[in-house]
């Protein structure tokens, strides 16, 4: 067991026994109290803005969502609160997904304003909507039904428990490989969505499972306080301690939010106690939100571990070229899909255009791509040979055209989606998600859209065991555990080559794959290449290096001014007046007919 | 139908001063790519500083945005140089949080200062409007609306019509280019944050006479600004016209035929329904991703 854990172990431990061995301390218990509480919502916020990095600065409305469900049955049905709070959670689920659908199916800054949006719209509707939240004159509950003897101990074990549940649910999602696509979101959405990552519904899921607990915990919590009004159920500055608090801790860590909200409860309660009004509270937290971002800006939690790490470092490795060398490739092979024997190209391109304003940057491309072909697609630079690998794997849009991939139509499909149907890509310049391990890296591509891959383990299990297998065919099996960042440029590349083959894919579309990659490695690529055309996976390359596209593929297209001039065999290619014309230009054609 | 004209006129007018207010926004973040959470706390600074020179001097207040914008300019250069610079290249998510922590300090700082409590300037036209056949224009809209135009009309000949103009259309279209023809990336974008914090002083001015005000009031304006903003798409100056207009429209309308405490939420769906159909805005252009 990680040493993590077991100081969180005994934290808890401490925690629960707590009110036996003080049971007659009702203010540091009402402390510890709302220190929990706000540590439930800021590991919650922790799932949609620190593991999938889209900020939310509304979400305290959750925990008002949560109690006003809670108060409103309790009033209209006689219930007591405690026994609907589940409901809360439902009613906070419910809205996350409802706005979630609506502005998460863009990538950037539309969330965060909307997630404004939300809190004040909640508090409008809770003072206006008279009949049913009794307006701005708020709700009074009835009092614990428990004897007094018992003070606040009860909910102090009620939201102890909440926070506990909380941290398991955060710590389950980081495991599976939702959590690893949800990093794969906060890193680089775009390549996230090239290894078969469903970022629409990835991220409205993680905004519904951080909305769930703090839903329940605000039921808990109408309870507690026996009133709740609008200005207070929905007040920002409820929000402002959520965000403060993961970062204070460190976002993106399990723990780094419980720290930060123990710390920062702390701070706003010797604020309301010395600082006088909740006025100076304001000015408080916003002068430490400020210092943060600038001067702490990963949290105390990353921020300690990495100190530890520059005192204790670990031995660099190299890339593990004899046992690349000697790897057998069956492991690659044994999920490979089963080939379809379906007539016709694999790949078929027709009539694609794209435009960037006035620019024609495919103008009108054919391609075909056979089946257990390594084709290559070769040109000057400029001459579209990118942008025509965006439109086949969906990075962006096409203007008209068609493509077809295994008899299915696919330029209207979302990126994913395309990926699910077995199409790969590698990219250019390498867009590992940097500050993930390696290992990671390679779990985080999702073969399918099902629910059942979504929720399988990624740091261990067979998913794992796969990922490593693959890093000991391109030799970086040592490197495992260090962060993609940290490597250089050709094993990066080696890198994204097992990460598309974790997708077990039909086509793989190289862009430019001996870029910095030193000879010896090369041959090997070039061998991985070949035996894994040999088992059925067919490529599509792009590459400068001529000598290397002439002995490896077959056959050979060639792009000038956005669409193909000329394909065939490498050979007619190499004596191709039209490819020499388009390489050299008219200069070299009149140096050569002097 | 009178009524409806009414609801119209009043409408564009305010429209255009929300443009006004939204304009600073869409241009820090055309050329900066950063949400300044800070804008409507901006506002609200210099409403509050401009009630205060109004109180103690009798200065006109909309007409004392001829001093708040000079200031805003200064402090928003200052805020750059000294703050938000130091965050640049880090994830855009830190710029959020950062101008979040800036709203929250300018909101504690008017809490202890000026204390927490409504305020409106009072001006002697304050109730008092012109009479254009049926209709009634508020004088202090009007004023207001002119005020916006001029400001307006002179940033958009600013943006045409000088070097610093193109320097800032330039890097806002593309950074490492404008760097490449000699454009130095850190000057615009200081300029950028100061023109961006210099349009709240004015707007702020405004806002002093038209809406009553308190420290807490800029989440309000942050989020209204926003919806613009979204609405019409981010950075995009046409754009935030448009979405100032629809802003304007879809409160006196409700205003007029529903009340008054439903139509900020109006437009709120008036946004998600635009975001259901177009994602990127109305004026968002999707650009190409992959070329850095």
């Amino acid at each position: 067991m990680r040493r993590s854990h077991v100081v969180a172990l005994l934290c808890l431990v401490a925690l629960l026994i707590y009110p036996v061995i003080n049971p007659w301390q009702p203010y540091p218990q009402g402390v510890m109290l709302m220190m929990f509480l706000l540590a439930i919502q800021a590991t919650s916020w922790n799932i949609i803005s620190g593991y999938a990095g889209y900020i939310s600065l509304g979400h305290s409305m959750f925990l008002g969502l949560g109690s006003y469900t809670a108060a409103i049955i309790a009033l209209h049905t006689g219930v007591n609160p405690l026994w609907v709070a589940p409901l809360g959670g439902v009613t906070a689920v419910i809205v996350a997904v409802l706005a979630g659908a609506v502005v998460l199916r863009t990538r950037g800054h539309a969330f965060v304003i909307i997630t404004i949006a939300l809190l004040l719209s909640a508090q409008i509707v809770a003072t206006n909507w008279d009949s049913l939240t009794n307006g701005s004159d708020g709700i009074t509950l009835e009092l614990p039904f428990w004897s007094a003897d018992f003070q606040n101990i009860p909910f102090y074990y009620a939201f102890l428990l909440l926070l506990v549940l909380t941290v398991l649910f955060s710590a389950w999602i980081a495991r599976t490989k939702f959590g690893t696509g949800l990093v794969a979101i906060r890193e680089d959405e775009g390549k996230a969505a090239a290894i078969g990552v469903n970022t629409t519904v990835l991220k409205i899921l993680a905004y519904a499972a951080s909305s769930f607990f703090i839903g329940v915990a605000g039921g808990v919590y109408a309870y507690y306080q026996t009133f709740l009004n609008p200005v207070g159920s929905f007040a920002i500055l409820g929000s402002v301690l959520i965000v403060l608090a993961a970062l204070v801790g460190g976002r993106g860590t399990l723990y780094g939010p419980v720290i930060g909200a123990f710390i920062v409860s702390l701070v706003n309660e010797g604020a309301t106690v010395y600082g006088g009004n909740s006025q100076t509270r304001v000015l408080i937290m916003g002068l430490i939100l400020v210092l943060v971002v600038l001067f702490l800006p990963a949290g105390l939690l990353p921020s300690l571990s990495a100190a530890w790490r520059r005192r204790h470092p670990v031995e660099v490795s190299f890339t593990d070229q004899v046992g690349a060398l000697s790897h057998n490739t069956a492991v690659v092979r044994s999920r490979l899909p089963v080939s379809s024997d379906r007539p016709g190209p694999l790949l078929e391109v027709r009539g694609v255009s794209k435009r960037f304003g006035g620019l024609v940057a495919v103008d009108g491309a054919d391609l075909v791509v056979e089946r257990g072909s390594i084709t290559a697609l070769i040109g000057p630079n400029g001459s579209g040979k990118t942008t025509l690998f965006n439109l086949i794997t969906g990075a962006m849009p096409l203007d008209s055209g068609t493509i077809t991939f295994n008899g299915k139509r696919i330029e209207k499909l979302p990126p994913w989606t395309r990926g699910h149907l077995g199409l790969g890509r590698t990219f250019q310049v390498t867009r590992l998600f940097k500050d993930m391990t390696v290992l990671q890296n390679v779990v985080a591509p999702q073969p399918d859209g099902k629910l059942r891959t979504m929720l399988a383990d990624a740091v261990s299990g067979a998913e794992a065991a796969r990922a490593r297998d693959l890093l000991d065919v391109v030799g970086l099996g040592a490197l495992a555990q260090q962060k993609a960042g940290s490597l250089s440029y050709g094993q990066q590349k080696l890198v994204e080559l097992a990460q598309v083959l974790m997708l077990a894919p039909e086509l793989v579309l190289l862009d430019e794959p001996a870029g910095g990659v030193n000879p010896s490695l090369l041959g090997r690529l070039t061998e991985v290449i070949r035996e894994l055309n040999r088992d059925g996976v067919t490529f599509l390359v792009v590459e400068h290096n001529i000598p290397l596209v002439l002995s490896l593929c077959d056959p050979v297209n060639v792009f000038a001014r956005g669409k193909c001039i000329s394909s065939g065999p490498p050979a007619r290619i190499r004596e191709d007046p039209l490819v020499l014309d388009a390489y050299l230009g008219d200069d070299w054609r009149a140096d050569a007919h002097a | 139908m009178a009524q409806f004209v009414q609801a119209v006129v009043l409408g564009v007018l305010i429209g255009g001063i929300y443009a006004l207010m939204a304009s600073g926004l869409t241009l820090i973040f055309g050329v900066l790519r950063i949400v300044n959470i800070a804008q409507g706390a901006f506002l609200i600074l210099v409403a509050t500083f401009t009630w205060w020179l109004w109180r103690t001097t009798g200065i006109d207040p909309i007409l004392s945005a001829v001093i708040t914008a000079p200031l805003m300019f200064g402090l928003g250069w200052v805020l750059y140089r000294f703050v938000v610079r130091r965050i640049s290249g880090q994830a855009a998510s830190m710029s959020v949080l950062l101008t979040f922590g800036i709203a929250l300090v300018i909101e504690g700082f008017l809490n202890v200062v000026a204390g927490n409590k409504f305020r409106s300037a009072t001006p002697a036209y304050f109730e008092q409007s012109f009479r254009v056949g049926d209709i009634l224009l508020p004088k202090a809209q009007v004023y207001g609306f002119l005020a916006a135009v001029v400001v307006l009309g002179g940033l958009y000949l600013l943006l045409t019509r000088t070097w610093a103009g193109r320097a800032i259309r330039a890097t806002s279209q593309n950074p490492s280019a404008a760097a490449l023809v000699g454009i130095g990336a850190t000057a615009t974008a200081a300029l950028a944050f100061a023109l961006g914090s210099a349009s709240a002083g004015v707007g702020g001015s405004i806002l002093s006479v038209l809406y009553p005000f308190f420290p807490a009031s800029h989440y309000d304006w942050i989020s209204r600004l926003l919806g613009i903003v979204v609405l019409g798409g981010m950075g995009s100056l046409p754009g935030a016209l448009v979405g100032a207009l629809v802003l304007g429209l879809a409160e006196t309308l409700t205003a007029t035929y529903g009340s008054l405490q439903w139509s900020t939420l109006v437009f709120y769906l008036v946004i998600m329904a635009v975001l259901l159909v177009r994602p990127q805005g109305l004026f968002g252009a999707r650009l190409r991703e992959d070329v850095a």
